[in-house]
């Protein structure tokens, strides 16, 4: 009864703070729309500051919550909102996840520029050593503290929301953000408070969390994803539901810590938050299909033609002959690491440049391809590289089921908590990788030639990739590609034409995991081995970003894209003072080019003709209209919101 | 072919829809019409069930199709356009044309040539001259056009139109109701939501008039130009009771 009690006062702790970082994503998406995932960054900044001015500065804790909590924190939601959110009105979903996600690793990246992530740190408990008798068991002044501040904080919002002026605006954006600003709300100042206001809420719950766990970047930006599963019990629509949804969950987790044995525990406990995510997700009812929206339109780019893709491809591959025999080998390395990556990246473009879906997961399946081609058929064969395939696009179906009946950020969630699932019990698993968690990858010899050298693994590698590249092209012309496009642009009109979305969404969602199952035989066999930390949920990150900032569209796109990553490890040992290189690269690039699915190589078609325009004297050439990047809205579409 | 059987549709406290009864008859255009906000959109969300009814029915050939998904809804040769145009902007009249062939390939028991059923409505609705270019990229009047090809592109026995002469110029209309009578004329049922009474008068057999969410008028043209709560509703006038 004494264990079941205390149990029950941890729970109401923890579940109390999943409660306060998930109302401040409700807030801010009910009113712009838009989901941050870099929500948790903000409270990660928000807690190390805190630390920086109380434990390195010595201010007083008040002081220090009033001016991180009162002005830091809804400054930074505010400039935030003002000049990124705010371009993204009428954004596609993906459009609004690479832009949120480019947010969370700049503020990762930036963090670890400011507090070295290699030092231990800690940030003490509110009231520290003060402590409590109920009944027969003992409660810290700092639980206190946690379930009464949020006690606080939903007497707060229900006070504002119902009772100020901007707050009943804030609602009244919510239901119809064009009806509101007839009204006299302006959309956007309501933003910027709802913004300002999530921002402070990410930062308490930063604040009183980091006592209870370490002050570790990652660790606390993570942290969120258990805000994820109580968002979604509200539906990221009503606050009393989402603070039940935090307290169930912090609840169902103490008392599942409090009966399980140690060493099953150990296994699942990372994994909690990802059930319970995964089951709310189940549980969603299926949303409407939405008719009406008015999405801003980016000129698609022309599709390469069978002959042209076949002629670009075979010229990819000669440069690669040429390319193995005169690079060093750690170039080709580099190089070969680059195309790697330009694979999973093509997984991307099928995905979320044709499909219009959003996977976080795309590194998972390298991984579960990776331990399919060292494990499988003596590591190191051609059946290993199908069986990579195979088993990762098996796990594509996994991540997707859950959300596969449910809109884009759903399905988006349900892939991140996969991610961060197998992450917790597949790779950390000792059995899985083995003892040291590093995995030998061979290479594989193919109809009786062998791939075991570096320059032939490499000239392997890029056939890989210039078939796969074709292959994806030859889609995107077919009857398969016009339906990812169609169901991309406009998923009511594709059920109103009989087309089975579930089933459409379910394939490409596999077919896209297997060619990152294929991609992980070549990432194992090109460095020989593989670790448990290769294949984190960040890293997908960072890979999706820098494919949309290079054009997550087209093949052209991914093969930059891929070839760009490559160059980070080499970047990074030349700027040994920036930490986390990739991650400031992929986020400011994301946050600053992001919003064009074409991304900067269809800029260069274009600028090349200007050149050659002005070398030639002439008036610099109007831009090629297939490759065009410029946003616009369509005159129909123009019309269509006039009408409303 | 078509019966939708007091409807109710309930957003919140406000009634969309109120016991709203509507039929449409193979081989005729039947019109519908009303101001703005009065229901004619939501009610087509629900025959093709993008919106489930608070109460009531919807049939299809005598079948009862409330709950029906979807795209198990339009495998009935269930078709429709969109007020606000939802039509896959980045690709080319004819393909979008196409992939709605294709789609239809996947599911029906008689399939044609995708290519063939594309080229033949391009020619039917007037869009072979612009035929290769992107959707996105059209005046509103042609990407409504494309719209009706790409629902006729799966064959349709009852087809929903809603607003598609909305950006038309008068030739451009004048054509569009002709089509409309000769698509009815092989046997379609059409039910045509439209803001140019005019046309919708001029085509349909039977008219209905939508209003708050009711069905406060049906019959003929003639009948119901005649009404004196449509031309109220019209109007604004005050109607004795």
């Amino acid at each position: 009864m004494t264990s079941f009690l205390a149990y029950t006062v941890i729970g109401i702790a923890t579940g109390c703070i999943y409660a306060l970082t998930a109302s401040g994503l409700v807030v801010t998406y009910t009113t712009s729309g838009i989901f941050n995932f870099a929500h948790g960054a903000i409270g990660m900044l928000m807690a190390f500051t805190y630390w920086q001015l109380t434990v390195q500065q010595g201010w007083p804790q008040w002081l220090a919550l009033i001016v991180v909590l009162g002005i830091i924190a809804p400054a930074l939601g505010a400039l935030i909102q003002r000049t990124l959110m705010r371009r993204l009105y009428g954004a596609s979903i993906s459009t609004t996840l690479v832009i949120t996600l480019g947010l969370l690793l700049s503020l990762i990246g930036v963090a670890t520029i400011f507090w070295d992530p290699g030092e231990p740190r800690s940030l003490p408990e509110f009231f520290d050593g003060h402590r409590v008798k109920v009944f027969s068991i003992f409660v810290s002044y700092h639980q206190l503290t946690m379930i009464t501040v949020a006690v606080l904080v939903a007497i707060f919002l229900r006070l504002f929301l119902f009772r100020t002026r901007i707050g009943i605006a804030m609602r009244a954006v919510v239901d119809d953000p064009e009806l509101a600003a007839l009204n006299g709300a302006s959309p956007d100042r309501v933003a910027a408070v709802s913004w300002a206001l999530g921002a402070s809420l990410a930062g308490l719950a930063g604040i009183l969390l980091a006592p209870l766990v370490s002050l570790d970047i990652i660790l606390l930006t993570l942290l969120v994803i258990n805000g994820y599963a109580a968002a979604m019990v509200g539906r990221l629509k009503s606050l009393p539901l989402t603070f039940v949804g935090g307290l169930a969950l912090g609840l169902g987790e103490a008392y599942t810590i409090g009966n399980l044995p140690s060493n099953v525990l150990n296994i699942v406990k990372p994994a909690l938050p990802i059930f319970f995510l995964y089951a709310v997700l189940l549980l969603l009812p299926q949303a409407r299909l939405r008719v009406g929206r008015v999405v801003t339109a980016h000129r698609a780019p022309r599709v390469a033609s069978l002959r042209e893709s076949l002629v670009a491809g075979a010229g990819f591959v000669a440069v690669a002959a040429i390319l193995a025999a005169v690079l060093s080998p750690g170039d080709l390395f580099t190089v070969g690491q680059g195309v790697v990556f330009a694979l999973i990246m093509l997984s991307m473009v099928l995905l979320t440049g044709y499909a219009g879906q959003v996977s976080l997961a795309q590194m998972t399946f390298v991984g579960v391809g990776a331990f399919a081609m060292g494990k499988f058929f003596g590591g190191g064969s051609l059946l290993g590289i199908i069986a990579a395939t195979v088993l990762a696009g098996l796990a594509g179906a996994l991540a997707a089921l859950p959300a596969i009946r449910l809109q884009g950020l759903y399905l988006a969630l349900s892939t991140l908590a996969f991610a961060q699932g197998m992450s917790a019990l597949f790779f950390k698993n000792a059995n899985v990788f083995g003892y040291g968690g590093r995995l030998v990858v061979k290479r594989p010899d193919i109809l009786g030639i062998s791939f075991r050298g570096d320059r032939a693994f490499f000239v392997l590698v890029c056939i890989t990739f210039a078939a796969c590249g074709i292959g994806v092209l030859a889609l995107r012309r077919g009857p398969f590609g016009r339906r990812l496009i169609a169901m991309r642009e406009s998923p009511a009109a594709c059920a109103t034409l009989g087309l089975n979305l579930t089933v459409t969404k379910l394939a490409v969602f596999s077919l896209s995991s297997a060619m990152a199952g294929l991609a992980g035989a070549f990432y194992g066999g090109l460095r020989g081995q593989v670790g448990l930390n290769d294949f984190e949920m960040l890293q997908s990150l960072v890979l999706l970003l820098l494919v949309s900032v290079a054009g997550i569209n087209t093949v052209t796109g991914a093969l930059m894209g891929g070839l760009t990553f490559g160059l980070f490890p080499k970047l990074q040992r030349a700027l040994p003072g920036i930490p986390s290189l990739s991650f400031l690269g992929a986020g400011f690039g994301a946050i600053a080019l992001g919003r064009n699915p074409n991304g900067w190589t269809s800029d260069i078609g274009p600028n090349i003709a200007r050149v050659r325009a002005a070398l030639r004297r002439g008036p610099p050439a109007a831009d090629a209209p297939e490759t065009a990047p410029e946003v616009f809205v369509t005159p129909h579409e123009a019309v269509g919101s006039a009408q409303r | 072919m078509l019966s939708a059987e007091a409807v109710d549709v309930t957003f919140g406290v406000t009634n969309a829809l109120s016991e709203a009864t509507v039929a449409a008859e193979a081989g005729c255009v039947t019109g519908l019409i009303g101001p703005n906000g009065a229901g004619k959109t939501t009610l087509f969300n629900v025959i093709t069930g993008l919106q489930q009814p608070t109460r009531g029915r919807v049939r299809i050939d005598g079948e009862d199709v409330t709950k029906l998904k979807p795209h198990l809804r339009s495998r009935k040769r269930v078709a429709r356009t969109f007020q606000r145009l939802e039509v896959f902007g980045s690709l080319t009249a004819r393909e979008n044309i196409l992939v709605a062939a294709e789609i239809r390939k996947r599911w029906d028991s008689t399939p044609e040539e995708p290519r063939a059923v594309a080229d033949e409505i391009l020619e039917r609705v007037g869009l072979v001259a612009v035929a290769d270019q992107p959707v996105d990229a059209m005046p509103t009047g042609l990407a409504r056009l494309v719209e009706l090809g790409r629902a006729l592109a799966i064959r349709p026995k009852l087809l929903l139109l809603d607003e598609p002469g909305s950006g038309l110029d008068p030739g451009e209309t004048l054509s569009l109701g002709q089509l409309l009578t000769e698509l009815a004329g092989e046997g379609m049922a059409i039910l045509l939501v439209e803001h140019d009474v005019e046309l919708v008068m001029r085509i349909s057999r039977e008219v209905y008039v939508l209003d708050f969410g009711r069905v406060i008028a049906q019959g003929t043209p003639k009948q119901v130009q005649a009404d004196r709560n449509v031309q109220a509703a019209y109007l604004g006038a005050e109607v004795p009771a």
